[in-house]
């Protein structure tokens, strides 16, 4: 076992941990945060994206304990006390949603490229959630929100 | 499976010779995590995770080399000014690997010991002149990197020596490149070929150098200097470059004989060639 120090959502853990958890069961079954999807579980459908120091990762791919001293921000860190992220409240309003198994691993890639990105080209945003796989389909719809948040932005930015 | 993670250099070492042929260097994990998951019977029982060494991470100018850190990420690469600036065509391949979350993870010392026959990294490699430098307690040895591969995933890696360090050539100014990957879809795809030119055209549009290597023709990485040499001092034109493609393909009929594949590779490793050269030329 060993002790990591890890912070979560704007909180902060210290666990311990067996040397081949994967951050996703971290997540899931001891922190209880199952927002995070588990998909294919080799890194190809994104599903269990997490955003770790700014950068999105697959957190099928991370093992627990490379995580010590990482700061992650899951699905269940997006919304302010309950209001809704824009990006969230834009899936919503465009139908970007279906089955939404897809959703939370989605919305994450979105809010990482607008963070480093914050006025994307539509290739840029295909691009950014090229790792995250939609199996109803529904790309077209989830490249329409989130470009509708860029618009929003730019406008009320003029 | 045990974990450790070393300091610096020294102790990644000192964990290889401790373990033998029991350790494995981890990087980015983004292949080992997934080899867990089907073949954990291939898998060694200590994990050495060189992740918490920075002089790893580092990318320096070093004369006319570029020095490279194993755990430099292909988003890493992507990004540094220095590679856009003295190796663009690293990082076009870079780009095509995997997804943005892999990309993040990768790195490319894991790409290159890993030895996957459809590593995008490679080829762009190979044609970059790069020098491979390996550590061990009897000191470090530079290597070539076509010396590295015995066959896929295998490397001259013997228990005890790790890749601690790439050397790239820069590229000059005026060379012209192209980096050209074939698989089912554009992300998240793994490649069935791919393919890594640098060319410098003289003032009258011939030929005055050309590196070209492709990855997933032959059993292992390698320039073919055969449709080199067939180019140089030739003028650039789509009919030379699908002659020099033919040779390709040829070349690789040679090495690894006529297989069921082969009536779909032999057109389409001619018809890439053909492409990739045009596109470094401006010609597409």
């Amino acid at each position: 076992m060993s002790k990591i120090k890890i912070r979560i959502n704007r909180k902060n853990y210290e666990l311990s941990v067996e040397p081949d958890l994967l951050l996703v069961d971290l997540l899931r079954d001891q922190i209880s945060l199952t927002g995070t999807k588990k998909g294919c579980e080799i890194g190809e459908c994104g599903a269990c994206t997490v955003i770790m120091n700014g950068k999105a990762v697959n957190s099928c791919l991370v093992l627990a304990v490379q995580s010590d001293g990482a700061e992650i921000t899951t699905i269940e860190g997006v919304a302010d006390n309950g209001d809704l992220h824009p990006i969230q409240k834009a899936f919503l309003e465009h139908d970007a949603v279906h089955c939404g198994f897809c959703t939370p691993g989605m919305v994450l890639s979105a809010i990482n490229l607008l963070n480093h990105k914050p006025n994307p080209t539509e290739f840029e945003i295909r691009e950014a959630i090229a790792g995250n796989l939609c199996r109803c389909t529904g790309y077209q719809q989830i490249v329409e929100a989130i470009q509708s948040v860029v618009n929003k932005t730019n406008q009320s930015s003029r | 499976m045990q974990y450790h993670k070393p300091k610096n250099n020294f102790e990644v070492t000192e964990l290889l010779n401790t373990f033998k042929n029991d350790a494995q260097i981890f990087a980015g994990g983004t292949d080992i995590l997934v080899e867990a998951r089907y073949n954990k019977k291939n898998l060694k029982e200590n994990w050495i995770d060189i992740s918490g060494i920075s002089g790893l991470k580092q990318i320096k100018e070093i004369k006319k080399q570029i020095s490279i850190g194993p755990m430099v990420t292909h988003s890493e690469i992507i990004r540094n000014d220095m590679i856009k600036q003295h190796a663009p065509l690293l990082a076009e391949a870079c780009r095509v690997i995997g997804s943005l979350q892999i990309r993040n993870r990768g790195t490319i010392g894991g790409n290159i010991c890993n030895a996957s026959p459809c590593a995008d990294s490679i080829p762009a490699l190979v044609v970059l002149d790069t020098q491979l430098v390996i550590d061990s307690s009897s000191g470090e040895q530079v290597l070539p990197i076509s010396d590295f591969f015995i066959k896929p995933y295998m490397t001259i890696l013997k228990p005890g020596r790790w890749l601690k360090e790439i050397r790239i050539m820069k590229m000059k100014a005026e060379n012209k490149f192209a980096f050209l990957k074939l698989s089912r879809r554009n992300a998240l795809a793994i490649s069935r070929m791919n393919f890594a030119v640098i060319l410098q055209i003289a003032w009258d549009n011939t030929i005055e150098s050309v590196q070209f290597a492709p990855g997933s023709i032959f059993p292992i990485w390698r320039r073919v200097t055969k449709a080199e040499e067939f180019m140089l001092g030739k003028r650039i034109s789509m009919e030379l470059f699908q002659e020099a493609g033919k040779i390709v393909a040829d070349s690789m009929i040679k090495e690894s004989g006529r297989r069921w594949s082969t009536p779909y590779k032999e057109p389409v490793v001619a018809a890439l060639t053909a492409r990739v050269l045009a596109k470094a030329a401006g010609l597409d």
